[in-house]
């Protein structure tokens, strides 16, 4: 009877959930490319999909229901309908101040009006970084507009947040990549989120990717990223428009799980990821660390 | 704070109280840490339907009106739903043929070929319906030039084995197939690829500059009048226009996978 009633009983972690039951919810976008509007009634498949308007009244909602959330975007904000052509980006980054975005990472588009461009719709119309942690941008007219990280205090949470884009040689024309120099990605990331775990003392890390969800013929991407990680709690993708129905979970080199989601192009998918704490006391990162992973019923 | 709820059912289990306390004491003793332990997901799908806020559809308003006094003349018209896939699609093809024929006229020369990388169609289908030059800004939004470079046919069988190893570009003028990433059964107009002649090649100035792994391509000579490839596709449409036709296109076996 005894022995029924302590294994009907809470587990250690749902004690611990008793104490502290804390919550993120992440919300993400990525590659929106200049869809500020929603896609024309003109018959096409993705006629009356995206728009600013309604992305923000859903994150609004969103925002009003959950107490910690996080609103982030992998990067190709620019480019893809005549708004571009005409304003080289600003309303893009208003759209995204308004919505109050917490960070971005910079994707190959970003450079199509040029380095210059860029860094003045960010100094003018951005209260929200640019994250980028493998661009060296020293002598550009983009040194000094991004960094390679930042750490989100949500309640009792610290959640770091750091950004890796793709090889600009072969992708992003020559006049345009300028002097930027690209670094090893996963390189970059494996040493980011190491400071962002143990300097920063960081509980989870995301990473925000614009290498792209995986490639056949063995081309960085997050895929690779993920496998090859430590660190790393969540990679949120961008770069190849891959619309997952499901978030993908890998084994990180620590046999840990590494979450990685992507939700296509274009604004038409707003992602979210409600990821639960558990409090553990003791030396971070020894825990053997894996995660149940569903899908939300409601809300 | 603990919430009074889960203060009653730890009442109820003796072994929770003991290790929320064993938890706190040793939780305040050593390093203190959070990790993840679930996730739930969800995407929302943004739908005209939903509610929409009002602020930015205010904010919105002034930078639309200009885009559309510009972008919504309407061009011509498609006949048909045309698509972006590989290795051959309907949308490439109609893209290409565009650019076929305004390279010959612009620059008064003969082509043998024109082609653009299967990442330089921007949409994923151009609708049945009229085409408004908003419509091929999407298509086509960067200002890339519509240049013509002379190339032996053995650098041609270069770009070709490119285009078959990333699944398949649009051609015109060229038909090949893809067997084991390269390219095979080579013919421009109709005749098999001769690795000593020259060809007259239509491109974008993004490909001939390496852009797309086209590494091959950097070192050869470009003939560039500053025209632009979206402006070849207006243009094209709008000649298809005043001639009383629609603009459409087929799958003609251009590119296919071989076996």
């Amino acid at each position: 009877m005894s022995a029924g009633a302590v294994l009907a009983g809470p587990t250690l972690l749902e004690a611990a959930e008793y104490i502290s039951p804390y919550r993120l919810t992440i919300l993400h976008t990525n590659d929106t490319h200049s869809r500020l509007e929603p896609f024309p009634m003109d018959g096409g498949r993705n006629q009356g999909l995206g728009g600013i308007a309604g992305r923000s009244a859903l994150i609004q909602k969103i925002r009003a229901e959950e107490e910690q959330v996080l609103l982030l975007d992998a990067g190709d904000i620019f480019q893809g309908t005549p708004y571009f052509n005409i304003y080289k980006g600003e309303p893009e980054i208003k759209a995204m101040t308004a919505m109050q975005y917490d960070a971005c990472t910079i994707g190959n588009h970003d450079f199509d009006a040029g380095m210059e461009n860029l860094a003045t719709q960010l100094t003018l119309h951005a209260n929200f970084p640019m994250l980028v942690a493998n661009y060296d941008f020293t002598g550009t007219a983009m040194e000094h507009k991004t960094q390679p990280y930042k750490v989100f205090k949500k309640g009792r949470l610290k959640i770091g947040v750091f950004g890796v884009s793709i090889e600009g040689r072969g992708l992003i024309p020559d006049t345009l990549f300028g002097a930027t120099k690209y670094l090893d990605p996963v390189q970059k990331a494996n040493e980011t989120a190491d400071q962002l775990k143990r300097l920063e003392n960081c509980d989870m890390v995301i990473c925000l990717s614009h290498l792209g969800n995986k490639y056949t013929d063995g081309k960085v991407s997050d895929e690779v990223l993920a496998k090859e990680s430590s660190d790393i709690d969540l990679i949120i993708g961008g770069h190849t428009h891959t619309f997952l129905d499901d978030p993908l979970k890998y084994t990180n080199k620590n046999g840990n799980d590494v979450i990685v989601n992507q939700v296509g192009f274009a604004g038409i998918i707003l992602g979210r990821l409600d990821f639960e704490f558990s409090k553990f006391s003791g030396k971070k990162l020894v825990k053997n660390h894996n995660l149940s992973v569903s899908q939300k019923s409601a809300g | 704070m603990i919430p009074s709820k889960h203060h009653q059912s730890m009442r109820k289990n003796p072994s929770a109280i003991f290790l929320a306390l064993l938890l706190l004491f040793t939780g305040y003793s050593c390093t203190t840490s959070y990790q993840t332990s679930a996730l739930q997901y969800k995407s929302y799908r943004i739908s005209d339907a939903q509610q929409k806020d009002s602020s930015l559809l205010k904010f919105l308003q002034p930078y639309g009106e200009k885009v559309n006094s510009t972008m919504n003349e309407v061009v011509g018209v498609a006949a048909i739903s045309m698509d972006k896939a590989q290795p051959e699609c309907t949308l490439g093809n109609m893209m290409v043929d565009a650019f076929l024929a305004m390279a010959a006229e612009k620059y008064n020369t003969k082509v043998d070929g024109a082609l653009v990388n299967f990442g330089g169609i921007r949409l994923t289908q151009l609708p049945k319906g009229n085409i408004t030059t908003g419509k091929i800004f999407e298509l086509m939004p960067f200002d890339n030039l519509l240049l013509l470079q002379k190339m032996k046919g053995s650098v041609l069988q270069q770009v070709l084995d490119l285009a078959a190893a990333k699944g398949g570009w649009p051609l015109a003028g060229i038909t090949m197939q893809i067997r084991d990433k390269k390219a095979v059964n080579i013919k421009v107009g109709g005749l098999p690829l001769d690795p000593d002649a020259t060809y007259t090649i239509a491109n974008s100035d993004f490909i001939a500059n390496g852009g797309d792994n086209a590494d091959m391509l950097r070192t050869i000579p470009q003939i560039t009048n500053g025209y632009l490839m979206r402006d070849a596709i207006i243009e094209y449409i709008r000649k298809q226009k005043a001639a009383g036709k629609e603009i459409s296109s087929t799958i003609e076996n251009r590119v296919t996978n071989a076996e």
